[in-house]
């Protein structure tokens, strides 16, 4: 209770008691009692000073002025009057109406602990009530309940519920055992709250406490009443009292000849029968590997049954899917909770994708009362943290659990061993809860593992399932006792319930299922009296079961699922507010990223110019292997934070996969959250790197590279996050997936030099096509050339001088050399030269065919003239012309080209306007060890030869490829700066880019469909051994 | 955090952009537009044979190690400067000052600055696609030792001509001269540079004082393509006022009939004739000084 209403508490009670005769040592008594119950012991004297001021406590025995007090009572009546207004009126302020109940209970208790009922006292509560805006009927029902003593009195009111020794077993369950006195209940139905109080001298437990006669205790959620006998008395059974009359739902579940094969061959189900109308609490028990949650995965639909059918108002569970959507909950065993958010947020969330048509102030209220109906509003802002770092308990869990089912309003929900790993208390609190559920018509099945005698009771049916899948009973829990010990002939066997205590032995009916026969020794043996098979033809003898009457009507449905863009948003908002949440993610998934930019480039930068006094940027050599290592953490970054994403949420999957909710939304959710992390990680990278190594210019390319890269493995990861089971799988083939890609990312190992297997000369490898790395290094390197500053007027110019040096000096040198080779063997007969001279022809042909420049050769037709057998004297003459011609022409383009660069060069530098420094420009902007790389200057042969062609191997970067007869062949060597690709070229950085989000893309397509998933499922399921 | 981050991206976007004007596309396409392959207004042979006519610039390293006067680093110029040479115009240039500077340090048989030119050289011949004119490995080889120092030279001094003859062949003789000019510039400015320490050297001077022939040489070589081209006219200038101050000296051929003798059985003939260079003091100060201008102005 509050300090407030304590305060206010006091000061009204104080003025009540000052009525009529003043303060009486019982009532004063009963405030202290009462301070007692509710304060530590420093406050109390605090409070009793408060009360005693203002009730005048001790200078009531001045005898003398008595007449002058009189005269003065009925002048302070008025005064207490208003005092009593404000009091009451700050209350209604500050209370719930709850709270304002609660009031006016004590009030009257304090008024009734010494039946000291004068006008005026009567008077000043009525005053309170009426201020307090409670009905005139409640509060007479309220007055009667805490002043009268007997149930009897009070039989004029529905709302109150008498329980005594003379209340019959059917009426009050399972409390019947002989009490002292009546405990009485009252329902407030306006605030929907039970009080309760006992009349008699037994010592009554009300959840642990005992209670004191005639005083009047709330009967919250999940309250247990307990007498000396030990018969308990929950909350739900006083509820089904109250709500008997409720409307009844209509539903029929009726699952019959159930039959379930595992894949492997195995038998879970053999024959199971369930007939259920609604509310009821049906238990499932068996002892471990009776298929107990087989059973409930089947009945919930999440296995298919092989043989029989389950109906549900006589709609078939698998084949009506549509129709029943949203009718079924399913808790299981774990915890399906996000561990980042608030109790409230789960529910919150949850809400928010069953009900599209609910707006924001509906599902919160939606919320808040399913929080309150399992008594979670109190904890509802706590987060709920992992089993090791718990913030609210089991039992709150579990509850919580239910409660994301539960507001969704299931008709029939399945919950899978709720009361496992709490304690006793908790246990039955949450099998109350679940009572109380099926009171309102919903039909519960509940797997339960070594119930305790009072939660045993509280089931409505039992199936007990024997090992193999064998259902050897079906019908109300106590029989169940009888049945088994009757079938084996045990004395007592009509006796289900100890005669004295009342309490049921669930473990009994185990002990006689799998009772063992004992040898001529004594000792057991391994052979059960009664096997599964025969138990389960006793249990068909001995019942009949019946289906229950199907019902037409269709089942209710409350769940309205948002569209597929709205669940995206959702799941985006609380997956965002989870990861905010968790700090430590937050951090290191920020920090992770400017610190090796930091580390890395700091590391690699060097005092680099010629003379070693200084950095600068164009004679850093290890930039080739930083733009590497980018790639590489952007990769390694995309990986770790996307691999455990799916993993992480299966349990919460599993829970909404009977949501129907869009996988796709969901996956886009992640996709637009990772990006997002993504975005800024690269971001943070490439500026950190970018500052301290003094790249100029680049930033944005260099961003948007490693951005796509670190998108790709974003998918890649959820991918392997969607296959495999465990995080720690997935971080083991972390390696098996980036060291691939650092192989063949084209700087570590020349695409010349790898396996014969796998290269192509003159063009990269198809595997190394596979890798991101190697088109984002590509990109990388073609743009940082290209594009910087430096270089980029006089590509185009430099490109032209670089080709035609190249056709000028060795293509034409190399055609020449060809011809001679073939003027030399071409009468040879041996097998070796004559295969070479015709490698020679087709060189030859093909260079010509491939060159743009035709010269003397223009209409001749290569392919038929250049051949073994029709190369004549004048044909090598033609081809030797022709690459004079050649060299000429190329010689011309190229001096053109230089002079062409040199008179850009002069320009700038001779311009006032541009303050043009050539060598600082270069210094600033352009990178010798990478211009190198892109060049290729370290290799011997400028051009070789490779199954018919001449492959040029310098200057790949100036290299323009040829169009490829094939409009979708995307093939070129490494470097290239353009790419053709589909009728056009494209500059290498935007094809390459566009290649990487291809790559996502498919990869997302494999995700949407868990191809992996299913791959590993197909090898999975591939035998190996005997077994 | 946010604050820090925001930061980095003002800085990072400011670092990118800088203050200085950037040509459009347009100047630039208008520059290239105007470009034409212009042929020399002298044929390519008469090119040539000036060309032949001016002595490798090795033969005046000869002359230094001759005159007994010690290697010093401090004439040349240094390998590293490389990175300084960004224009087919100074990489030509660089190339000759370097090919003189080679000569000089195997004279001297100085191995290792040797192989700092070395590389500097072929990386400037592969810039100007003139690269497969040194086997940079069979160099390298040669020059770790010191008795290969003739096969060396040879290679060097051959592979120089070669690339005059490509050069021309490939009507690129433009860089043929700038090659040639470099490498006689450097010679003239390591011999001025010794001849200040060697003040009492008159063979030195006098050296100085024959280039006046090539001088006027160099001079007729440059003016050939001081029209096509802006560098070199820019060089041709200065190269002008070099050439003023040579006038001021003044050679003196005195003719005498050449005379026969027999020695070792063989008939040699005798050139008798002797050319007398007058000069002052004040003049080879004056050339040294533009010498050195010169240089400074194509080296940084």
């Amino acid at each position: 209770m509050s300090e407030e209403i304590l305060k206010a508490l006091t000061q009204l009670f104080g003025i009540i008691t000052k009525q009529d005769g003043g303060v009486t040592e019982k009532e004063r008594n009963f405030v202290i009692s009462f301070f007692q119950q509710e304060l530590d012991q420093d406050s109390i004297k605090e409070y009793l000073e408060l009360y005693d001021k203002n009730v005048g406590y001790g200078e009531e025995n001045k005898e003398d002025e008595a007449d002058e007090k009189k005269k003065k009572r009925k002048l302070t009546s008025v005064r207490d009057s208003v005092k009593t207004l404000a009091i009451c009126k700050k209350i209604n302020k500050t209370l719930t109406q709850k709270q304002k109940v609660v009031v006016l209970i004590k009030l009257l208790e304090l008024v009734s602990s010494d039946k000291n009922f004068t006008p005026q006292r009567m008077e000043i509560i009525d005053t309170v009530s009426n201020v307090f805006n409670i009905v005139k009927n409640e509060f007479k029902l309220i007055e009667s309940f805490v002043i009268k003593e007997k149930g009897e009195d009070l039989k004029e009111f529905d709302e109150i519920l008498t329980v005594s020794s003379e209340t019959s077993q059917e009426e009050a369950l399972h409390v019947h055992a002989d009490i002292n006195g009546e405990i009485i209940f009252m329902a407030v139905s306006s605030v929907d709250m039970y009080f309760v109080k006992y009349t008699g001298s037994d010592e009554i437990n009300l959840n642990g406490f005992i209670m004191k006669t005639n005083s009047v205790y709330l009967f919250s959620h999940g309250s247990t009443i307990k007498t000396p006998k030990g018969a308990a008395l929950y909350y739900s059974e006083l509820i089904r009292q109250f709500l008997s009359d409720e409307e009844a739902v209509k539903l029929s579940y009726n699952a019959e000849s159930i039959v379930f094969q595992f894949p492997n061959g195995g038998i879970g189900l053999r024959d199971v029968n369930v007939f259920e109308g609604p509310g009821q609490l049906v238990g499932i028990m068996g002892a471990s590997g009776a298929g107990k949650t087989t059973l409930l995965n089947v009945l919930a639909g999440i296995e298919k049954p092989t043989k029989g059918s389950i109906k549900i108002n006589g709609l078939d569970l698998h084949e009506d899917h549509d129709q029943l959507q949203g009718m079924i909950g399913y808790v299981a065993q774990d915890d399906l909770l996000i561990e980042e958010l608030t109790v409230y947020q789960n529910l919150y969330y949850n809400a928010k994708l069953c009900f599209a048509d609910l707006n924001e102030e509906e599902i919160h209220k939606r919320v808040m009362e399913v929080l309150e109906s399992l008594g979670l509003d109190q904890r509802k802002d706590l987060k709920v943290g992992s089993v090791l770092d718990k913030t609210i308990s089991g039992g709150q869990r579990k509850r919580l659990n239910i409660a994301l089912e539960l507001i969704r309003e299931p008709a029939v929900m399945f919950v899978d061993e709720p009361t496992s790993g709490l304690s006793s208390r908790d246990s039955e609190n949450v099998i109350d809860l679940l009572k109380e559920l099926t009171l309102k018509g919903k039909l519960i099945f509940v797997v339960i593992h070594q119930p305790s005698s009072d939660i045993y009771k509280m089931f409505d049916k039992m199936v007990i399932m024997d090992t193999g899948g064998y259902q050897v009973f079906y019908g109300h829990p106590v029989e169940a006792v009888t049945y088994f010990k009757k079938t084996t002939n045990q004395v007592d066997a009509d006796r289900g319930v100890c005669p004295t205590c009342g309490n049921v032995n669930p473990e009994q009916i185990f002990n006689i299922i799998e009772a063992r026969v004992v040898d001529e020794y004594g000792q057991l043996t391994n052979k059960r009296k009664v096997n599964p098979v025969q138990w389960e033809e006793f249990f068909k003898e001995n019942f009949e079961l019946k289906a229950v009457k199907e019902e037409k009507e269709a089942p209710p449905a409350s769940l309205r699922i948002p569209n597929k863009l709205k669940q995206s948003v959702i799941f985006t908002i609380r997956d965002t507010l989870s990861k905010i949440s968790n700090k430590q993610y937050l951090l290191i998934n920020l920090l992770e990223a400017p610190f090796l930019a930091l580390i890395l480039a700091f590391i690699i930068k060097y005092k680099s110019s010629p003379d070693g006094e200084e950095y600068i940027f164009r004679f850093n050599e290890n930039l080739p292997a930083f733009l590497l290592m980018s790639i590489i953490v952007a990769l390694f970054m995309g990986l770790s934070v996307s691999a455990e994403e799916i993993i992480r949420d299966r349990k919460i999957l599993k829970r909404e996969s009977f949501l129907n909710l869009s996988w796709n939304s969901y996956l886009l959710s992640k996709l637009t959250i990772l990006f997002t992390l993504s975005a800024i990680q690269t971001a943070t990278y490439v500026i950190v790197g970018v500052l301290i190594l003094e790249i100029k210019g680049l930033t944005f390319s260099f961003w948007a590279i490693l951005f796509s890269v670190s998108c790709f493995a974003n998918v890649l990861g959820l991918n392997v996050s969607s296959a495999f089971r465990s995080a720690v799988t997935v971080y083991i083939l972390i390696p098996l997936l980036l060291i691939p890609q650092m192989i063949l990312s084209g700087l570590l190992f020349s695409f010349d030099k790898l396996n014969n297997v796998l290269s192509t000369k003159g063009k990269v490898p198809i595997v190394a096509d596979l890798m991101t790395s190697r088109w984002a290094y590509e990109a990388l390197a073609v743009d940082m050339f290209k594009n910087n500053e430096y270089q980029q007027p006089y590509f185009e110019v430099e490109m032209d001088e670089k080709m035609a040096d190249y056709k000028s000096s060795f293509l034409s040198k190399k055609i020449k050399e060809k011809l001679q080779f073939i003027n030399n063997n071409i009468e040879e007969t041996e097998e070796g030269t004559t295969e070479e001279v015709e490698e020679a022809f087709a060189i030859i042909r093909n260079a010509i065919k491939k060159e743009s420049y035709k010269g003397n050769l223009e209409g001749t037709d290569v392919d038929q003239h250049l051949t073994k057998e029709n190369f004549s004297k004048s044909v090598s003459e033609q081809v030797t012309t022709y690459a004079d011609q050649l060299r000429e022409h190329y010689l011309e383009q190229f001096n053109l080209a230089v002079k062409k660069k040199e008179t850009l060069q002069y320009f700038f530098e001779n311009n006032e306007e541009y303050d043009y420094d050539i060598n600082e420009m270069k210094d600033k902007y352009f990178n010798e060890s990478l211009s190198d790389l892109v060049r290729n200057v370290s290799v011997a042969d400028r051009v070789i030869e490779f199954k018919g062609q001449l492959i040029q191997q310098i200057d790949p970067v100036f290299h323009v490829p040829e169009e490829p007869g094939n409009m979708l062949n995307y093939r070129t060597h490494f470097f290239a700066p353009q790419k053709y690709f589909a009728g056009g070229y494209i500059d290498t950085f935007y094809f390459n880019i566009l290649v990487i989000w291809f790559m996502s893309l498919i990869l997302y397509i494999t995700l949407y469909f868990e191809a992996l998933r299913k791959l590993l499922e197909k090898f999975g399921s591939i035998k190996f051994g005997k077994k | 955090m946010r604050n820090i981050f925001l930061g980095l991206l003002a800085a990072a976007f400011l670092y990118s952009c800088g203050s200085k004007k950037k040509p459009s596309a347009e100047d630039i396409a208008g520059v290239l537009d105007s470009v034409k392959i212009e042929e020399p207004a002298i044929s390519e042979e008469v090119v040539s044979d000036i060309i032949q006519q001016i002595p490798s610039p090795l033969e005046i390293s000869t002359l230094l190690k001759e005159a007994e006067t010690k290697y010093d680093k401090s004439h040349l110029n240094d390998p590293d400067n490389i990175s300084n040479y960004n224009s087919n115009y100074k990489k030509a240039l660089a190339l000759g000052i370097y090919g003189t500077d080679l000569g000089y340090t195997n004279i001297y048989e100085q191995n290792q600055d040797a192989l700092f030119y070395l590389n500097s050289i072929k990386s400037l011949a592969d810039d100007l696609s003139i690269g497969q004119f040194f086997d940079i490995g069979t160099i390298k080889r040669l020059a770790t030792n010191s008795k290969n120092l003739d096969s060396l030279l040879l290679i060097t001094t051959k592979n120089f001509n070669s690339i005059n003859a490509y050069l021309q062949d490939q009507k690129r003789s433009n860089l043929s001269v700038l090659l040639l000019t470099g490498g006689w510039l450097e010679a003239l400015h390591i011999i001025c540079q010794v001849s200040a320490n060697n003040p009492g050297n008159k063979q030195l001077e006098e050296t100085i004082g024959e280039q006046k022939i090539i001088m006027d040489n160099v001079a007729i070589l440059l003016s050939f393509y001081t029209e096509n081209d802006p560098n070199i006219k820019d060089l041709a200038t200065e190269m002008t006022k070099l050439q003023e101050e040579f006038n001021k000296i003044e050679i003196k051929t005195v003719y005498r009939e050449p005379t026969y003798e027999v020695v070792d059985g063989m008939l040699v003939v005798k050139d008798n004739s002797t050319s007398e260079i007058i000069m002052k003091d004040e003049n080879v100060v004056a050339i040294r000084k533009l010498v050195r201008d010169i240089r400074n102005k194509i080296i940084n």
